[in-house]
């Protein structure tokens, strides 16, 4: 293999280094050699690509997308646009990937905290709006997986990203002690289609038809199964008891969860006239849990004197997130727990617009 | 056909942070210990503050936790650390 390096700064749009290599196959191994990629293969990030991702959200290479506060490392379109093409991106995916790094660099996020944490964490990226359809992404069937090509490498990408402008590889900044599949990709397109919800961007403030993203520091989903009722209270009093065992066995600290709900539950809820925010309201009051429950799962060491202590999964009704997302049959919900309770907060922003700009 | 591909990493902030001035002695010196704020850090820095004190000769020790142990100290945790002669900034589990 021939490699042949240059650097290339002096010129306007090439700021990053240059390689050169004999072909595809052997920018795979260039870049593997490198712990620069997933450990999954990478489309070549050529110039080419890559200007054309600049070229879609009118950036220059060089323009300042934010600066990581911890390390005050400046993040510029190009090297978004390189790792975006890596993770298999077309120009048209690069404003969501964008708007989801720009969300992530936003203060109450934390960043840095949700990348290095022992606690293994990965970035769910919610997709609401128009951009939806244009992608072609898909919250129907498998949701949470890989339901289709854009939710897939826009999710992966966030992870290319953090990898390779902040060093969050593993036993590097990453100090995960498992991780969790969802490290890989970690992005879903809510169905606003057969809802008649509001969509989570909205109940966030984002005017109807702007399309956004919302970014969570999420750990793994947690499926649950309730198919022998109808009524909300009971189906949600099955999405509680997981909040309250991740309370138990992961973290009590209250925080931001996000409640997936599939069409054969949401029936349920929309034939009783339950909004989101009757969902919200109830999953808040519900979800509680006392230091004592602690005992019950080998944690009694620390249960003290302040047994009788009640903690609540949730500061504010608001910060649960209920997404409607899912196949067409089936009663599987999931439960998606934050990271660390409140030490990073979901971050809701628009694509391409600026919806709080003074005129 | 060869390929021109373009580097993935961030390539320009090894500068920013440099190692401190390092001191020839801790003998009379005040150190500062920031924690992280994590239960298994004090018996950690107990110990290592006597390490301090009494291996080599530290005449004060002065000992800060973080609000937040997954963010960055707090600017006011600092305000004093003009008159220090060393910090260590160290995180436990």
């Amino acid at each position: 293999m021939t490699i042949v390096s240059s650097d290339a700064r002096s010129t306007p749009l090439q700021r990053s280094k240059r390689y050169t290599v004999d072909d595809a196959i052997a920018a795979q191994e260039f870049f593997h050699a490198r712990g620069w990629t997933d450990g999954l293969p990478v489309v070549p990030p050529t110039e080419e690509a890559v200007q054309a991702c600049l070229d879609w959200v009118l950036m220059p290479a060089g323009q300042l997308v934010g600066i990581e506060p911890v390390r005050q490392r400046a993040i510029t379109a190009e090297k978004l646009a390189v790792n975006a093409v890596m993770a298999g991106c077309l120009p048209m995916h690069f404003p969501v990937v964008v708007a989801a790094f720009t969300a992530m660099l936003r203060e109450p996020f934390l960043l840095h905290g949700a990348t290095a944490s022992t606690g293994g964490c990965a970035v769910l990226i919610v997709v609401n709006g128009p951009v939806r359809h244009e992608l072609g992404m898909s919250g129907t069937f498998n949701a949470l997986g890989s339901s289709d090509r854009a939710t897939s490498v826009i999710g992966r990408a966030i992870r290319l990203i953090l990898c390779n402008l902040l060093d969050a590889r593993p036993g590097e900044v990453d100090r995960s002690t498992l991780g969790h599949p969802g490290k890989f990709s970690y992005c879903v397109a809510e169905d606003e289609e057969h809802t008649a919800w509001l969509p989570l961007a909205g109940e966030r403030g984002v005017p109807p038809l702007v399309s956004a993203v919302t970014v969570m520091a999420a750990g793994a989903p947690r499926q649950f199964m309730n198919e022998w009722t109808t009524q909300p209270e009971q189906i949600l009093d099955t999405a509680v008891a997981e909040i309250k065992a991740n309370m138990r066995n992961y973290s009590i600290w209250p925080g931001n969860y996000a409640i997936v709900l599939p069409p054969q539950l949401r029936a349920h809820f929309e034939h009783a006239n339950w909004s989101k925010a009757d969902i919200r309201r109830y999953v808040f009051e519900n979800a509680l849990v006392h230091r004592r429950d602690w005992a019950e799962c080998g944690k009694g060491s620390v249960v003290g004197e302040r047994g009788d202590r009640e903690y609540a999964a949730f500061e504010t009704p608001e910060d649960v997130l209920v997404i409607a997302a899912g196949g067409p049959a089936g009663g599987f919900g999931a439960v998606i727990p934050p990271w660390y309770g409140n030490k990073s907060r979901a971050v809701t922003l628009a694509i391409g617009a600026c919806v709080d700009c003074k005129a | 056909m060869t390929l021109e591909i373009l580097d993935p990493t961030h390539e320009s902030d090894a500068r920013v942070f440099l190692p401190a001035k390092r001191l020839a002695s801790l003998e009379g010196k005040t150190v500062a210990i920031v924690s992280n704020g994590k239960k298994g850090t004090q018996p950690f820095f107990a110990a290592f503050e006597r390490e301090l004190t009494g291996r080599y000769g530290v005449a004060r020790v002065v000992r800060l936790t973080k609000s937040n142990y997954s963010a960055p100290v707090e600017a006011e945790l600092l305000n004093d650390a003009e008159r220090w002669h060393a910090l260590v900034a160290g995180v436990g589990d």
